[in-house]
């Protein structure tokens, strides 16, 4: 056997382990959600093709077009909170400065604890009876003057909890996504932009946020397809209440598949959610792309 | 960016604030956690606890989660009738008296010292081979192995329910250690090959003069100089198995096996508005991110590389 035969066995036999992972984890449950969305699935006995049936069934389901309002809904609000707190946090991380390190170590802190603890602790925070935030706003006149406030008490005001909670959790990625891009931009620009007169707000927003785009594309490209996958902190937080206005996409097929086991419905709205991203990402893509 | 000197006052006022927001929960849940009941449960609120207790932390670690409950039957009509496929099935919320944080934080610790094993071995193997080696379709195994980006693993949780079934998988260590180390394989294999790349090849020709094996050469003169790729490999891997939900979720139905996330779920099930949970809920959550901070304080800087290079999956 040659050396290079020997090199090129050796190779595949050490990326095996990865491929067979891939194979069964990945490309097989992939394969089969397709499979499985066009197929009905009894609990017992074999399973029967019935075409579109499963999509029909879903399309007609009414708390799927709910749970995609609403997801929706919470990708509009979230996103702009998160950004807008991401490109501050960023701007005033890049300064040169002393503590700017230390800042963003901070920043950055919530992104590591997972969404279900960050839950749990604003869960608390937010308790009806001895929340502190409850307290807070209670105190600058939110509940009226019986202090009776409730975040849970409509889908509304749920959803701004949770996107409370999701801006502080999560902006710290998005800031460093930000930094990494104000990070290439060079100081002529900025010196160039001074010499001319430009004020500060002028310099960012003809020089800082046209040179960003690429990173602001990604930042954005992120929120939206994580909040389009939002599950944790609504189960933990509002468990989908009250009477089911904060129930999102995968909430649902997670409801479908494992509450009602209707498998074949569920597995057409997991190509559903599949889509919906996959088409997110392309138009975010092809959209910032055209003016770069 | 160049600022203008008579803004440093704002811009340290502004910082820290923000500082103080984002740590005040972090904060507010640690100090819950060792309030006595009676200061915990008040509307009279203190930030710097006057009475100090550790009963929380007690009760949860070595007591069985109290349970209570269950589920938001918003969808009751639709559980009473049976639909056409003939079967209603209750999610098996209830877990008997059993499971507790300390087994629950032992078991997710070893749930993810597997997965990041396995993800080491995995990465590391797969990434030399992609980089070093003449492997045979060496560009088309990595666009494969790198496709996952495009596709989330939230939207195939129905038909790998089925294949962990089939495989016996569920309510099993071994199964949740596949799958995390599975959506660890995109960015642990760019990772690992950006790593060796990096490495002059003539070291491992030297290497091979010296006659060593293959696995000799990776192990004692590649490994060592791809530390900073391998500790950000390990880190995100730490990360995303300490930190899931959801798998833990679908795959662990019994109380021995219960993952420290669900755990805190029975707690925060348990229980009403005017009972202990919420000093069990703190202390559980201070039980389950203490570890991680605990990292992210010691290796921030590959934390931050893995988890931003992981933005490009989310």
């Amino acid at each position: 056997m040659t050396r290079l035969r020997k090199e090129q066995i050796v190779g595949l036999l050490m990326v095996l382990p990865a491929l067979l992972l891939l194979a069964i984890f990945f490309l097989y449950p992939l394969a089969n959600s397709f499979y499985m969305s066009f197929h009905k699935w009894p609990l017992f006995g074999k399973p029967k093709w019935v075409g579109l049936d499963n999509y029909i069934f879903m399309f007609q389901d009414e708390r799927f077009w709910e749970s995609l309002k609403f997801t929706f809904v919470y990708t509009l609000t979230v996103t702009p909170m998160l950004f807008i707190v991401a490109m501050g946090t960023a701007l005033l991380c890049n300064a040169k400065a002393w503590g700017t390190t230390f800042f963003r170590s901070v920043y950055f802190l919530p992104v590591v604890m997972s969404f279900a603890t960050a839950s749990y602790v604003w869960l608390w925070l937010y308790s009806e009876m001895y929340g502190v935030i409850i307290f807070a706003l209670e105190f600058f006149g939110f509940g009226g003057s019986d202090k009776d406030l409730n975040v849970w008490k409509t889908g509304t005001s749920s959803m701004w909890a949770v996107n409370a909670m999701v801006t502080w959790k999560f902006s710290g990625i998005q800031m460093i996504i930000l930094i990494a891009g104000l990070q290439t931009i060079r100081d002529d620009y900025y010196e160039a932009s001074k010499l001319m007169g430009a004020s500060r707000w002028q310099t960012i927003w003809n020089v800082t946020l046209p040179l960003l785009r690429p990173s602001i594309a990604l930042a954005l490209i992120l929120s939206i397809a994580g909040s389009i996958q939002a599950y944790e902190q609504f189960v933990i937080m509002t468990r989908g209440g009250p009477s089911n206005s904060t129930k999102t996409l995968v909430m649902h097929t997670v409801d479908m598949g494992f509450d009602y086991f209707k498998l074949g419905p569920a597995a057409s709205l997991g190509v559903i959610i599949m889509i919906i991203l996959f088409v997110l990402t392309v138009i975010q893509l092809r959209l910032f792309r055209k003016n770069y | 960016m160049k600022r203008y000197s008579s803004d440093w006052y704002w811009f340290y006022v502004i910082n820290y604030s923000l500082v103080i927001i984002i740590i005040f929960p972090i904060y507010w849940t640690f100090i819950s956690s060792i309030k006595k009941p009676a200061e915990l449960i008040t509307s009279d609120p203190t930030f710097f606890p006057r009475s100090a207790t550790s009963e929380y932390y007690d009760r949860i670690l070595n007591y069985g989660i109290r349970d209570s409950i269950v589920v938001n039957n918003d969808d009751k009509d639709l559980k009473n009738n049976p639909d056409e496929e003939g079967v209603t099935v209750d999610r098996n919320y209830q877990y008997a008296d059993k499971g507790n944080i300390k087994r629950a934080f032992i078991n997710s610790s070893i749930v993810s010292a597997g997965t990041i094993l396995f993800t080491i071995v995995v990465c590391t193997l797969g990434g030399y081979a992609l980089t070093v080696l003449k492997t045979p379709f060496k560009n088309i195994l990595f666009l494969l192995i790198i496709l996952p980006i495009l596709i989330p693993g939230i939207s195939l949780i129905i038909p790998l329910y089925k294949l962990m079934r089939e495989l016996g998988l569920t309510d099993s260590h071994l199964g949740l250690i596949f799958l995390h180390t599975t959506g660890m394989l995109p960015l642990g294999i760019f990772m690992m090959k950006n790593a060796f790349g990096s490495i002059p090849i003539s070291l491992r020709e030297v290497a091979m003069l010296e006659g060593s094996s293959e696995l000799r050469i990776i192990i004692s003169v590649m490994l060592p100089l791809t530390i900073p790729g391998l500790l950000t490999v390990m880190v995100f891997a730490m990360y995303v198995s300490w930190n899931d939900y959801l798998l833990a979720f679908l795959f662990i139905n019994s109380p021995e096996n219960i993952m420290l996330n669900i755990a805190l779920q029975k707690i925060a099930l348990g229980g009403s508005q005017f009972e202990m949970k919420w000093g069990d809920l703190t202390a559980g959550s201070v039980v389950s991110f203490i570890p991680i901070i605990i990292i992210y304080a010691f290796l921030q800087k590959y934390f931050v590389r893995g988890v931003t290079g992981s933005a490009v999956k989310e």
